[in-house]
C-alpha cells in the first residue's frame, strides 16, 4: 500500500482553545453520573448520624463541647474516610479490572487525565456529601441554640481529609486492580485512623499534633466564644492532607502508560510538591506551642487571632453581687448566680469582698489540661474572675447541679481567702472550710468535694490523694470547726481585722479564734 | 453450509475432553472455583493480617483508654479479615455458572467456611505476639460474627460493597465500646464466655453462610 502523491495532504484543523476543558468537563460529567460513591452515601449517612451526631447531643449546647467528639477527635473523618477510600479504590481499579486498560490507554486523552477525571468525580461526591452532612448537623445545632462559633477551620480539615482518603484509595485501586483493593483501602483507612488515635490521644506536643484525631490543645475551654478558634493547626493539617492527596495523584502520572514524557515530568513535579507540602506541615507541627488560646504555630500564626471576641455580657445577681457572663453561657447564668449567692451573702460587707463577678476566658494550660482552673480575685475594687470554660457545667459529662454549685462555692471561697493557685496555708484552708460550712457545704463532705473531678490540682492536695478523699480530720479541720462555731458577727469581726494578714499568709493556725 | 452429516470432530481440532477420576474431578472443580474467587490471594491477605496482628500485639499498639479501647486495633484487624472473605464470595461468571454448576452452592459454602477457618487460624497464630483481649474464644466469636455480616453484605450489596458491612459494624462497635453495652448484638464488647453474644455471632454467621450458599452474592452491572 502506498500513498498517492497527487493527493493533497489534509491539514489537521487547529484545535479550538476551549475544546480540552470542554472535553474534560464532559468526561467529568459522565464520571459523576457513573460513579459508585452515591451507592455508599446512605450507609455513611447512617453511620454519621450514629457516630458523629448522636453522641454529641448529650453534651452542653456549646460548639466547642458539642464538636469535641465529632470534629476534635476526628469522628466525622472516621465515618467518611475509610468508606471513601474503599469506593475510590474500586473506581481506581475499574478500567483494569474490566480488562479495558489497554483500550482506554489508546484513547486521545492521556491516561492520567482520564484517571484524574474519575478521581475528581469520586472526590466531588464524597466532599459534597461531607459538607452537606456537616452542614445539616450544624443546622440542627443552630436549631438547638448551640452557642459559640462553629469550628469552620476544622470542617475544612475534614473536607481535605476526605479528599486525601479518596486520592489514596484511588491510587491503591489504580496501582493494584484487584477486587481486594477496595477492602484493603478501607481497612488501611481504618487502621490509619486507629493508629492516629493511638498516638494522638496521648501526644500533646510535637509532630503528633498533625494527626487528624488529635484533639489536644485545640478543642478545649472557650474557643469560638471568648476568643477565636486558632487556625494555625488546621492550616498545617490541611497542608499535610492536601499534600498527601496531591502526591498520591501525582504518582498515578508516573505509572507506565500514564502519558507522554512531558506529562510524566509534570506528574513528577506534582508528586514532589505534594511531598514537600506534607513534609512542611509536619515540620510546622514540630514548632507548635500551646498558647493561652490553643496551639500556635509561629510560621502560620496571625496575631489578630489572639484578640478576644468582644461581646455584651448577660448579667444577674447573686445575693446582690452582680454576676456577668458571656452570652454563650446565658443558659448557665441562673445556676451560677444560685451557686455563688450563699458565698456572696457570707462575705458581703467584708473588706476585700468582690463587688462584681465576671467570666474570663479559660486558657489552654498544659499543666492543668483543659479543666481545673481556679477563680481569682483582683482589681480595686476587687472583682471575682471566673474561668467557667474550664470548670464543671451542670449537665455536662455527668455533673449534677449540686456538684457544680459546691465546686463554684469552693473556688469562690478559695479565692477570697487569698490562697491563689495553690492549696494555701493551714489557716487559709481552715477559714476556707469554715466559710464553706457556713454556705451549706458541711465540713464532713468537703474532702469529697475537694477530690471531685474538674478542680485544679491543689484541690486534690487538700482533699487527699487518690483513690478516695481523706476524712475531715486533723488540726486544719479542727480549727475550721472551731471557727465555724463562732457567731457570724464574731467571724466577720475577726475577718475584717485579719483578712489582709490571712491573705498574705501571715496568720498561723493557732492564731485563729 | 450446514453441519448436517458431521458426527465426529475433525482431525486436528480440539481434543475430546479428558475424563478425570471422580475424586480428581472434584478437587479440580474446587480448585477452579477457588481460583475464580481469588481464594489464593485472599489467603495471602489473611496471612498478612495475621502478621499485622502479631506486630500490633508484640509492639503494644493500643488506643489510649480502658480495656475496651485496647481491643480496638485487634478488632479492626479481625474486621479486615472478614471484609476480605466477604469480597472473595463474588464470582465473575454469573448466569452461565449458575446454569451449569449444580455443585455451586456447596462450593460457595465450602469456600466461605474454609476462608473463615483460615482467617481464624491466621489471626490465632498472630495472637501469639502478645495478649489478645478476650483470647481465642473471643477471636473465634468476633471473626465468625463479622464474617457473617460480610457474607450477608455480599448477598445484599454484591461484591463491590460487600466489605462495607463489616466496616460499618466496626464503627458501630467503636461507639458502643465507649459505654458499657449489654446487648449481645455488639458481641465484641461482651466478655468472651457471654452465651448471648456467642449465639448472636454464631447466628449471624449461620445466616450469612446459608444465604451465600443458596443465593450467592448479588450481581450488579457495576461489578
Amino acid at each position: 500500500m502506498t500513498a498517492t502523491t497527487g493527493t493533497a495532504v489534509r491539514q489537521r484543523p487547529p484545535r479550538a482553545t476551549g475544546a480540552v476543558p470542554l472535553t474534560q468537563a464532559r468526561l467529568l460529567r459522565i464520571e459523576l453520573r457513573r460513579n459508585a460513591m452515591p451507592l455508599i452515601l446512605p450507609l455513611i449517612a447512617a453511620l454519621f448520624w450514629f457516630d458523629s451526631y448522636r453522641p454529641s447531643t448529650a453534651t452542653p449546647p456549646l460548639y466547642v463541647v458539642r464538636t469535641f467528639w465529632n470534629m476534635g477527635q476526628g469522628h466525622t473523618i472516621v465515618d467518611f474516610g475509610p468508606f471513601v477510600a474503599g469506593v475510590a479504590a474500586w473506581m481506581g481499579s475499574r478500567d483494569s479490572r474490566r480488562g479495558m486498560g489497554d483500550l482506554v490507554t489508546a484513547t486521545a486523552r492521556p491516561r492520567w487525565a482520564a484517571q484524574l477525571a474519575t478521581w475528581a468525580a469520586t472526590a466531588i461526591w464524597a466532599v459534597a456529601a461531607y459538607l452537606v452532612f456537616v452542614g445539616v448537623m450544624f443546622a440542627v445545632y443552630a436549631h438547638q441554640s448551640v452557642q459559640g462559633q462553629p469550628p469552620w477551620w476544622w470542617v475544612a480539615v475534614g473536607a481535605t481529609a476526605v479528599t486525601a482518603f479518596s486520592a489514596a484509595g484511588f491510587a491503591v485501586g489504580a496501582c493494584w486492580p484487584s477486587r481486594f483493593a477496595a477492602p484493603v483501602a478501607a481497612f488501611g483507612g481504618f487502621l490509619a485512623m486507629m493508629l492516629s488515635s493511638q498516638t494522638g490521644f496521648t501526644s500533646t506536643s510535637g509532630w503528633a499534633l498533625i494527626l487528624p484525631t488529635n484533639s489536644n490543645g485545640n478543642f478545649q475551654p472557650d474557643s469560638g466564644m471568648l476568643y477565636p478558634w486558632l487556625p494555625d493547626l488546621p492550616i498545617a493539617r490541611i497542608m499535610l492532607l492536601g499534600g498527601l492527596a496531591v502526591a498520591a495523584l501525582g504518582l498515578l502520572g508516573l505509572l507506565p502508560g500514564a502519558g507522554g514524557p512531558r506529562l510524566r515530568q509534570a506528574a513528577a513535579v506534582v508528586t514532589l510538591a505534594g511531598v514537600v507540602a506534607a513534609g512542611t506541615a509536619v515540620a510546622f507541627a514540630r514548632t507548635a506551642r500551646l498558647g493561652p488560646h490553643g496551639i500556635a504555630i509561629p510560621a502560620l500564626h496571625d496575631a489578630a487571632n489572639d484578640r478576644p471576641i468582644s461581646y455584651t455580657p448577660v448579667c444577674g445577681h447573686a445575693a446582690g453581687l452582680p454576676v456577668c457572663l458571656n452570652p454563650a453561657y446565658r443558659s448557665y447564668l441562673p445556676g451560677v448566680t444560685a451557686a455563688l449567692a450563699p458565698v456572696a451573702g457570707e462575705v458581703a460587707g467584708l473588706p476585700g469582698a468582690p463587688v462584681r463577678a465576671m467570666q474570663i476566658g479559660a486558657v489552654y494550660d498544659p499543666g492543668e489540661g483543659g479543666a481545673g482552673q481556679a477563680m481569682t480575685m483582683s482589681g480595686d475594687p476587687p472583682v471575682l474572675r471566673m474561668p467557667l470554660g474550664a470548670l464543671g457545667l451542670a449537665g455536662a459529662f455527668g455533673w449534677t447541679g449540686g456538684q457544680v454549685a459546691d465546686q463554684y462555692r469552693l473556688l469562690f471561697v478559695h479565692a477570697f481567702t487569698g490562697a491563689g493557685n495553690g492549696p494555701g496555708t493551714a489557716a487559709q484552708r481552715a477559714v476556707q472550710a469554715a466559710l464553706l460550712q457556713d454556705t451549706g457545704v458541711p465540713i464532713a463532705t468537703q474532702p469529697k468535694v475537694l477530690s471531685s473531678v474538674g478542680l485544679p490540682s491543689w484541690a486534690r492536695v487538700t482533699g487527699g490523694p487518690q483513690p478516695g478523699p481523706e476524712p475531715a480530720t486533723g488540726p486544719v479541720y479542727a480549727a475550721a470547726r472551731r471557727f465555724a462555731a463562732l457567731p457570724r458577727a464574731t467571724q466577720h469581726g475577726w475577718l475584717t481585722a485579719h483578712l489582709g494578714a490571712l491573705r498574705s499568709g501571715h496568720i498561723s493556725l493557732g492564731q485563729l479564734p | 453450509m450446514t453441519a448436517a452429516g458431521i458426527h465426529s470432530t475433525p482431525r486436528g481440532t480440539a481434543p475430546a475432553e479428558v475424563a478425570y477420576p471422580p475424586a480428581v474431578a472434584g478437587l479440580r472443580l474446587a480448585w477452579l472455583h477457588a481460583v475464580s474467587r481469588r481464594v489464593p490471594a485472599a489467603l495471602g491477605l489473611l496471612a498478612a493480617l495475621g502478621v499485622l496482628l502479631w506486630v500490633s500485639l508484640r509492639y503494644h499498639w493500643n488506643v489510649a483508654g480502658g480495656p475496651a479501647a485496647q481491643m480496638f486495633i485487634p478488632l479492626t484487624i479481625e474486621t479486615g479479615a472478614a471484609a476480605v472473605i466477604a469480597v472473595a464470595a463474588y464470582g465473575p461468571f454469573g448466569e452461565p455458572e449458575r446454569a451449569t454448576g449444580r455443585w455451586l452452592p456447596y462450593l460457595r459454602l465450602a469456600a466461605a467456611v474454609a476462608l473463615t477457618a483460615a482467617a481464624f487460624g491466621a489471626l490465632a497464630a498472630g495472637a501469639t505476639g502478645g495478649n489478645l483481649p478476650g483470647g481465642s474464644v473471643a477471636l473465634l466469636r468476633n471473626v465468625a460474627g463479622i464474617t457473617g455480616l460480610g457474607l450477608l453484605g455480599a448477598v445484599v450489596l454484591g461484591g463491590m460493597l460487600a466489605w462495607a458491612g463489616p466496616m460499618a459494624y466496626l464503627l458501630v462497635t467503636e461507639v458502643a465500646l465507649q459505654g458499657n453495652p449489654t446487648t449481645p448484638w455488639v458481641w465484641p464488647a461482651r466478655p468472651p464466655h457471654d452465651l448471648g453474644a456467642a449465639l448472636c455471632a454464631a447466628g449471624v454467621f449461620a445466616a450469612g453462610a446459608l444465604l451465600i450458599t443458596l443465593r450467592g452474592p448479588r450481581e450488579s452491572e457495576r461489578d
